[in-house]
């Protein structure tokens, strides 16, 4: 059987229809598959096989696997450019089936591989397509444009380009406005980066995020580069060749426990690392580190070191780290503060990922990096901890879905 | 220059075309009429049967079969078998000058189609477009460029085939073409060509206008330098 279940606790969803929600309030599932099938003629093997993955409002969710696995055509299927064979998606709780399909793309975002955008049509234009389709007056349409090239931090002066004078980029940022215009609820992004170089891809994928800060749609993303899926979504479901449900659930889970060799395998063999750059600080605890009040006694720093085997004390006032001294140099002071105080250089704070925290920690003199929020000391990390964070920690650990 | 002009004046009787303007213009009506009849009726024609080929792939090899057939009868042996049929005048004419702008115009509304990048198609479908507002807003306009290539070459072969018409007794210059060889004056030859050649090359100028005209958007790519080297070049 499929698990599509995210969270530790066995689900206890009823056998009857509708069907299970992953632990997600009914009321907050935008989009449900419901055992989606696809067959091509002439084809033995479906397409797609009895899909059932619940989408959450407001959330990314990836559709990942290799070529082949039907993760666009299973996206086709939610606005109806494939027809499923069988099974049922679910819009808001209603049939997709419900209202002839060019209604219903108009009330479902698009945004393709390459933009798509209408070569004869100005940028203004193109973003102006869906509510001139739904027939919307002049002057909505233009504070609508406006709204959105703002939005999508498009210059003024764009919006009477074509979209061949555009760049890549920009097309791509166009293809986003235009696919936003009418103010869908729901998202679908088929490719939407992989025409574009890496540079470029990497700064859309941030505005994407940025984007999604402020619109807050439900996105369905589908994409090969599981990296790509990583540092999007919210959640990431795994299909395997002929449109199979691998595995579905948040980065973390996935790369913390993939369900399957397949998963392990296609997540990579360096899932620990990219752990590091999903997890931040915030997610492992900090250890107090060997720290001394700058009026101790180097007898007190000496008993500090020993104990925690290190050859250098943090020398702390209040709630400030003031900095290290070593070990060697406490000889004939009256307190540690009046040995030479060296700051730290690796400071860090709770939001950092712990790929940049272990970055900081092995190019630090003392093989730490301290924790700070705002001048506050928070307590030190070292390699050992970033090691045996990503071997237990998660931002989903102990709590819930969500 | 004595001689060439001397030559001239024997070949060509500037008198007559002074002369003759009225004779001239209506000729000139005549032409363009049943140019523009044959044009305009072909490509109402050639885009039906574009648009069902587009729609039912398998039809459109047999469809342009029966063009490119049509387009490869001779005209003389055409107004042979059309003849007992229609007699002469407008139907006969223009029977045979729309049976040979199907196979150009067919051919090349197809391939305008052919050309809509299936990105550009499906992102169309996927806004919501009906599959007919589609073919109108975005398909059609996007293969515009070629179309027009289509009907610019279909009107200047055209343009040339209506001197042949006059066979049937429609042929605007054609006729004064026809009139001046079996009277072997050779000014009225001289005239019907010029006229006719001219009539072409303003129609061609006159496509490539409207080609421009119709698809601003097809030179947008361009970087802004190659744009004025070409206005300064042209």
């Amino acid at each position: 059987m499929l698990d599509e279940s995210t969270d530790a606790d066995p689900d206890p969803a009823p056998d009857s229809a509708p069907p299970a929600t992953d632990g997600v309030d009914e009321a907050d599932i935008a989009i449900r598959l419901d055992g989606l099938t696809k067959r091509y003629p002439g084809q033995s093997a479906p397409a797609v096989d009895a899909l059932d993955l619940s989408i959450p409002r407001g959330e990314i969710v990836a559709l990942v696997g290799p070529s082949g696995c039907g993760k666009t055509t299973t996206l086709k299927m939610i606005n109806r450019l494939v027809e499923p064979t069988s099974g049922t998606v679910w819009i808001d709780g209603t049939d997709a089936r419900e209202l002839p399909a060019h209604e219903l793309r108009r009330g479902i975002g698009y945004v393709i591989q390459q933009a798509g955008l209408f070569p004869h049509r100005k940028v203004r234009d193109n973003i102006a397509t869906v509510p001139r389709l739904l027939g919307w007056d002049g002057d909505r349409v233009r504070d609508r444009v406006e709204e959105l090239s703002d939005l999508l931090g498009l210059e003024r002066d764009m919006l009477g380009r074509y979209p061949a004078a555009l760049s890549g980029g920009q097309q791509q940022r166009v293809g986003v406005a235009r696919a936003l215009a009418a103010d869908p609820p729901v998202l679908l992004m088929d490719e939407p980066y992989s025409a574009v170089d890496p540079i470029v891809r990497a700064r859309l994928q941030d505005e994407l995020l940025d984007l999604q800060k402020r619109v807050r749609k439900t996105i369905v993303l589908v994409t090969h580069d599981i990296d790509e899926a990583i540092k999007l979504a919210d959640r990431i479901a795994i299909l395997r060749v002929g449109g199979v449900l691998e595995q579905v659930g948040r980065p973390d889970d996935l790369l913390r426990e993939p369900a399957s060799p397949f998963v392990a395998d296609f997540m990579g063999d360096d899932r620990g690392i990219k752990r590091l750059s999903l997890l931040t600080v915030d997610d492992v605890p900090l250890r107090p580190g060997p720290i001394v009040a700058a009026s101790a006694t180097p007898a007190e720093a000496r008993q500090t070191m020993d104990r925690t085997g290190t050859d250098w004390v943090g020398v702390r006032d209040g709630d400030r780290l003031l900095g290290w001294v070593a070990a060697d140099e406490l000889n004939g002071t009256a307190t540690v503060a009046d040995a030479p105080v060296k700051p730290f250089r690796s400071v860090i704070d709770g939001g950092t990922s712990l790929k940049a925290a272990l970055d900081r920690i092995v190019s630090s003199q003392t093989r730490v990096a301290v924790v700070v929020d705002g001048e506050r000391y928070r307590g030190m990390l070292t390699v050992d901890d970033l090691a045996d964070g990503i071997g237990t920690a998660g931002p989903m650990s102990g709590s819930g879905a969500r | 220059m004595t001689a060439p002009a001397l030559l001239a004046e024997e070949f060509v009787d500037w008198g007559w075309i002074g002369d003759n303007t009225d004779t001239i213009r209506e000729l000139l009506i005549e032409h363009v009429w049943l140019t523009a009849f044959a044009v305009g009726v072909g490509f109402a024609i050639a885009l039906v049967l574009a648009l069902v080929s587009v729609r039912w792939r398998w039809l459109y090899p047999p469809i342009a079969g029966l063009c490119g057939v049509l387009y490869s009868i001779p005209s003389v042996a055409l107004f042979g078998l059309l003849i007992p049929v229609t007699g002469l005048g407008f139907v006969p004419a223009e029977i045979a000058l729309v049976s040979y702008t199907l196979l150009i115009l067919l051919r090349n509304i197809v391939a305008g189609l052919d050309g809509v990048p299936d990105a550009v198609r499906e992102a169309a479908d996927g806004m919501g477009y009906e599959g007919w507002r589609r073919m109108l807003r975005i398909d059609l306009p996007l293969a515009a460029p070629t179309i027009i290539a289509g009907l610019r070459i279909a009107t200047v072969t055209t343009i040339g085939l209506v001197t042949v018409t006059a066979l049937v007794g429609q042929g605007g210059f054609g006729d004064l073409i026809n009139e001046g060889l079996s009277r072997q004056f050779s000014t009225l030859v001289v005239v019907g060509s010029v006229f006719s050649i001219a009539l072409a090359v303003a129609f061609d100028l006159g496509f490539v206008a409207l080609e421009r005209a119709v698809a601003p958007w097809a030179r947008a790519g361009r970087p802004p330098r190659a744009g004025w080297r070409e206005r300064r070049r042209g």
